[in-house]
């Protein structure tokens, strides 16, 4: 015991050096909003670039939705954005249809769902979280946006190309991206796609060192890996698999970037094309497939998990009950972080893939779903029983879980390589990953910024405005994404500009355009979240220190934390994150930092016990509060 | 608070509301979304398609119904405090341990039913070979050999539109079709390829699906089980026709990659496979690219008038 | 029982936090992720190699030697670590020198294997096979480039007194990463024996 009270005194110590001066600091307008390399403004240029992308990304969805709810429209209002992609007689160019699939598709999983929920949330709550006063480098730490933020400026520009932005789906599979003969993407907007893939992946690793340096070196004295609220688990995991998936992505971008430029083989074999056969042999199609999902599915858990960190954290502090299982949890984490990377072959049922092969991977998709069940039902338990406010990020959460289950659960069908075989490539698949990716993540970054606003700002966000916005964003987003499983089982499949060439796809045309109306009503919910947003960032009802009566570190600090998080020290944590509703307790949470001694009558009894051993330890802490 | 009991009410509306949207969509218009099945595995890939219904449907209704009336009944309450329960091991074994059992279930048939659709063909298939190219499907049939030509893709040119390779004695009497057709009741086995980019060789009504890819051939084989002219009958629709569609993006006419697929009795088949004339008979100018010793082999299986093939000699 | 012990040390009181260098740490996540790029590589070679159609040649012989040349300097770089724990500040010079001149020989070294690659009619554009050979080695080698530049870093601030006993981290991090490329090297070299 004792070496380890000299320990601490050491680690206080080295922290004081480190950091002693760094409130002091005086910022500039640049240092402070541009170049800054305070994590929570790094955070907040993150949430506000990942928002303008959101927009962006979904707005492309809505043109193409027109084209499918209403194949006959005359779309000639557009031309005045769209420009030449607009014929004569109103219509869209089928080409310019599949780019702004793909574009949607790239912008909202790696740019709003990585960048803009990963981005904003790591970097916000990390240091907060863990009691640190900022990332372990805070310059790489901006670096990491600064490349992010120029790998948006290249994909953006790439959709005003006269030959349009990448067109061959979000996967751009080759030989179809490699070639642009094939179709006119292929040509600088590809290029320039893979340009800004680079500065992504470039971005994320320094994000995903940092969040991993951080969370394992900076953690202030008690957080120990058992007391690190699950957000933290969640971003760190996170980290990780993120840092293990997109090196692979690069070197597949590579490879596919000296096919395209400097004639190699990787990918390309015995191809005729435009009146003329390639010298290409000897390349193969499906090594590109088996590198990109190698990323491609570790990626999905990397939009997932965040949101489902955020919504543990959320769903305990609301329903006033720890955390049904928080050791589960984090097993459940682990279990999927690691199975994400045994799964990828899923998608390649039917690629040509050694039907071999496809048993086995069958058979690890379908065990990832244990550990995702084991997440609901402990959800579920932790709701059970308890004195549940809804906050709107309460109400988020739960929809998340809701969309979690139905997404899950239609992930269950697509898993079972037999039943692939029919559903691969149809709607029924775009209807899984909007519920579960689209749909559940999309709420877990809501509940996110409806929860973290008021430390990110200072301010509160209206909660009745963020009910009616949750309600109807929720039902709209059922009525987007539900019907799209008849669709799917109908045999319709995707990346179709129309269904008209053929019979069997020439029903549902009420069902498309009920999904369309759906869709303009969803994202006209999402003006109220706008408004309720940038009115309250500046107008807002100044928030409390502790709006929600929430536990974790970021509620000690003050309403507007400096560049170094905590005004004096930073707080020394005694228990874990859930102790909510403890009995005996007089209120009904304990926040980290209060010590057991403190708290008799609430603690378990071999808590007590514990009072003891923090006695020695007091005097330290007593000093570190008082300075 | 208000609104606190208003957002809990809601919950309760929505499962309402929404189970009985659900059920009752999917019960009246089951007809719409459910596609006739015409080959014998797609029977066994439905069979299991519908029992995960049944299972994730009873986890799905369950798991709602307590995500939504939870909320409902522990709905905030002033004076009350929550149980205070963090843990439980023997429940978090519990739901470890059943859902792997289902799931076991599941992964069990599905691989049964995996391995007997991708299991190798059995000899007697009749082999068909379709090639994909940006936008359409062409489909070549052995001819009486039962035995696909060779190609090469340096070979491809306007007309051998396959890349045949008329040294290999088997191309011969090798024969395209401008559409597929299949006989009933005897295993098919599709050879596919692609030219220039992915595609997919799609075939809903018989729950087929299979890449198209440039440089490496993939096959996929079937039983159809039931004949164009029964599924007309079925669906009281004289015009229906089992269509091919491409379900791999491949450009701006992926929508448009559609070939129909008749599926005839066994003699209808067989009349019909006895009367398509082979390639060679069609374009005898490609006889100049048949090396010059198999040359007589070759008008011969290609079933050539005799003339026809002099008059190529000569040039 | 068990629970009871799980929850005990699940609220043990305050202990300081595991600490690493927090820029070395930093270092060896860097590490993994080029790891995991090679990692890639490396096995979509074995992948692609699998499917047949593939060109088998010998490595030319310059390969053993740049490998010996990049043993040697991963020695040096060693040499250079010790001197400057004992605080012998003109050896590191020197030491820290001779690695970087090795590491340079050794890309020089890599570049005229692919004259030699050439002359035995592997290209770049060609086979997979060959194309595998020149990407590994480049990118390999544009890694080590970046390691001469972080020697440089460090030798400039052995000059500036900067780095010595008591301020070893930059030393650390860069015989680290020396160490890293030359063993990273001596995969590739293998595996590329090994599949040819
Ligand atoms: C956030 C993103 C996310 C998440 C979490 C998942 C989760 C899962 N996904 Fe999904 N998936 C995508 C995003 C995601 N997916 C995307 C983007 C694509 C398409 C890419 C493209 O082609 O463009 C895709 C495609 C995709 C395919 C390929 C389909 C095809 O192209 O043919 C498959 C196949 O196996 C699959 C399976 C699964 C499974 C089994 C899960 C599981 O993890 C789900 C586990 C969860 C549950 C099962 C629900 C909760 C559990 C219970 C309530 C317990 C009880 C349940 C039982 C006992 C059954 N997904
Ligand atoms: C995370 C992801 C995500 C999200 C949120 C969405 C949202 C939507 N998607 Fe998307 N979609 C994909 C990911 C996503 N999609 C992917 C990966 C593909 C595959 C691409 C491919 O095939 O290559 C795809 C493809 C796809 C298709 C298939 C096209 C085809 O195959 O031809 C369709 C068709 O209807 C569709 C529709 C929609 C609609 C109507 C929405 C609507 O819900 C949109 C409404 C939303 C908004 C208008 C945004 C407003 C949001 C805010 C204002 C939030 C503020 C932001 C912050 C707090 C940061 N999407
Ligand atoms: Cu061919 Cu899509
Ligand atoms: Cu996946």
């Amino acid at each position: 015991m004792a070496t380890a009270n000299i320990q601490q005194a050491e680690g206080q110590v080295v922290a004081h050096e480190d950091h002693g001066h760094d409130h002091e600091h005086h910022d500039n307008f640049i240092s402070k909003y541009i170049f800054s390399t305070d994590h929570k403004m790094i955070g907040k240029q993150y949430l506000i670039t990942g928002i303008f992308w959101a927009l962006l990304g979904g707005g492309l969805s809505l043109v193409f939705r027109l084209q499918l709810g209403f194949p006959d429209m005359d779309m000639s209002f557009l031309s005045p954005i769209l420009g030449g992609w607009i014929s004569e007689a109103g219509s869209l160019d089928p080409e310019f249809y599949l780019a702004m699939v793909t574009m949607h598709g790239t912008i909202m999983v790696f740019f709003v769902l990585t960048a803009g929920l990963s981005g904003t949330f790591s970097n916000y709550l990390i240091p907060l979280q863990i009691g640190a006063r900022d990332m372990a480098s805070g310059f790489m730490n901006m670096l990491s946006y600064w490349f992010f933020f120029l790998s948006s400026v290249i994909m953006f520009i790439s959709l005003f190309l006269e030959t349009g932005p990448a067109g061959g789906g979000w996967v751009v599979y080759p030989p179809l991206s490699a070639l642009p003969e094939a179709i006119s993407g292929s040509g600088t907007g590809m290029t320039m796609w893979l340009v800004a893939m680079v500065f992504f992946i470039v971005s994320q690793l320094l994000g995903g060192i940092n969040y991993i340096t951080t969370v394992i070196n900076l953690r202030t004295r008690g957080m120990s890996f058992s007391k690190l609220p699950l957000t933290i688990w969640a971003f760190f995991l996170t980290a990780v698999i993120g840092l293990l998936a997109f090196p692979v992505l690069f070197a597949a971008s590579l490879l596919l970037v000296f096919d395209r430029s400097f004639g190699t083989s990787f990918y390309l074999s015995e191809i005729y094309i435009a009146g003329e056969a390639l010298p290409n042999v000897g390349g193969s199609p499906v090594l590109y497939q088996h590198l990109f999902w190698f990323l491609g599915h570790p990626e999905v858990y990397i939009v997932l998990l965040p949101a489902l960190g955020i919504t543990s954290e959320v769903v305990a502090t609301n329903s006033r009950k720890p955390i049904f299982g928080y050791r589960a949890m984090i097993g459940s984490m682990l279990g999927i972080t690691i199975l994400s990377f045994v799964v990828w072959a899923h998608h390649m049922f039917v690629s040509g893939l050694n039907p071999f092969l496809g048993s086995v991977f069958m058979f690890l998709t379908l065990v990832i779903a244990v550990p995702s069940a084991v997440k609901v039902f402990n959800y579920l338990t932790t709701l059970w029983k308890g004195n549940i406010v809804f906050t709107p990020a309460m109400l988020f959460s739960i929809g998340l879980v809701s969309f979690f289950i139905s997404g899950g659960l239609t992930g269950i069908f697509l898993g079972n390589a037999a039943i692939d075989i029919q559903l691969h490539d149809t709607y029924f698949v775009v209807a899984h990953f909007h519920l579960v990716m689209g749909s559940a993540s999309f709420f877990g970054l809501m509940a996110g910024v409806y929860h973290w606003f008021p430390k990110m700002f200072g301010r509160m966000m209206d909660a009745k405005l963020g009910y009616i916005h949750f309600w109807l964003t929720f039902v709209g987003v059922y009525l987007v994404f539900f019907p799209m499983h008849y669709i799917g089982i109908a045999g319709f499949p995707r990346r179709y500009y129309s269904f008209t060439n053929f019979d069997a796809f020439s029903d549902f045309t009420d069902l498309n355009m009920f999904v369309t109306v759906a869709a303009f009503f969803t994202a006209a919910a999402q003006a109220i979240f706008l408004f309720n947003f940038f009115y309250s960032m500046f107008r807002g009802r100044l928030a409390p220190a502790n709006p929600w009566k929430s536990n974790t570190l970021e509620w000690t600090t003050t309403r507007y934390p400096g560049h170094g998080n905590w005004p004096g020290e930073i707080p020394t944590v005694y228990r874990w994150p859930y102790d909510y509703s403890k009995p005996g307790a007089k209120d009904d949470f304990i926040p980290q930092i209060v010590p057991y001694s403190q708290t008799k009558d609430s603690n378990l009894p071999h808590e007590n016990e514990l009072v003891d051993l923090e006695k020695e330890t007091d005097a330290i802490i007593i000093d570190e509060t008082e300075s | 608070t208000k609104s606190n009991g208003i957002n809990a009410i809601l919950f309760v509306l929505f499962l309402v509301l929404g189970f009985g949207a659900f059920f009752w969509y999917s019960y009246s218009e089951f007809d719409r979304y459910q596609l006739p099945i015409a080959s014998e595995h797609g029977i066994l890939t439905d069979n299991l398609f519908w029992v995960t219904m049944g299972v994730t449907g009873i986890v799905f209704f369950l798991t709602h119904v307590l995500l939504f009336v939870f909320p409902y009944k522990y709905q905030y309450k002033e004076n009350t405090k929550a149980l205070f329960y963090p843990d439980n091991t023997k429940l978090e074994i519990a739901w470890t341990i059943v859902p792997a059992i289902v799931l076991s279930v599941l992964v069990f048939s599905g691989w049964k039913v995996w391995s007997e659709v991708t299991r190798q063909a059995p000899e007697e298939a009749q082999v068909i070979e379709i090639v994909g190219y940006q936008f359409a499907w062409i489909i070549r049939y052995p001819g009486q050999d039962q035995k696909l030509g060779e190609f090469d893709y340096r070979l491809i040119d306007a007309t051998n539109a396959h890349g045949m390779d008329f040294s290999d004695r088997s191309t011969f009497d090798d024969f395209t079709a401008s559409n597929i057709v299949v006989p009933k009741g005897k295993p098919v086995l599709f050879k596919i390829r692609a030219r220039d980019v992915l595609h997919s060789v799609y075939i809903p009504h018989f729950r087929l699906k299979m890449d198209a890819v440039p440089g490496m051939p993939t096959r996929f084989w079937f039983t159809p089980n039931k004949t164009t002219q029964e599924m007309r009958d079925e669906l009281g629709n004289p015009d229906f026709n089992i269509e091919l569609a491409c379900a791999e993006v491949c450009g701006r006419g992926h929508n448009s990659m559609r070939k129909t697929v008749t599926v005839l009795e066994q003699d209808e088949y067989d009349e019909w496979y006895a009367q398509q004339e082979s390639f060679l008979a069609k374009n005898p100018e490609y006889l100049a690219n048949v090396p010059s010793n198999l040359k007589e082999v070759a008008v011969l299986a290609a079933g050539m008038e005799t003339d026809d093939a002099d008059d190529t000699n000569k040039n | 029982m068990s629970d009871k012990e799980n929850i005990i040390l699940n609220t043990e009181d305050p202990t300081p936090t595991l600490s690493m260098h927090p820029k070395k740490f930093g270092l060896w996540l860097f590490i993994v992720t080029v790891v995991m790029v090679f990692a890639a590589l490396t096995s979509a070679y074995i992948v692609r190699q699998g499917e047949g159609n593939w060109l088998d040649f010998t490595m030319p012989d310059i390969f053993w030697y740049s490998t010996g040349v990049i043993l040697l300097s991963s020695m040096t770089m060693h040499w250079a670590y010790t001197a400057a724990k004992r605080d012998n500040l003109e050896t590191v010079n020197i030491a820290i020198g001779i690695t970087a001149v090795l590491g340079l020989a050794f890309v020089v070294m890599q570049f005229l294997g692919w004259g030699k690659l050439v002359d035995l009619e592997v290209f770049f554009v060609g086979n997979p096979s060959g194309s595998f050979l020149y990407v590994l080695t480049g990118l390999h080698g544009l890694h080590l480039l970046s390691g001469v530049i972080f020697l440089i870093i460090v030798l400039i601030s052995t000059l500036r007194y900067k780095v010595h006993s008591r301020n070893m981290a930059r030393m650390d991090m860069c015989a680290t990463y020396w160490h890293f490329l030359d063993g990273l090297w001596v995969y590739l070299f293998i595996f590329l024996l090994l599949n040819n």
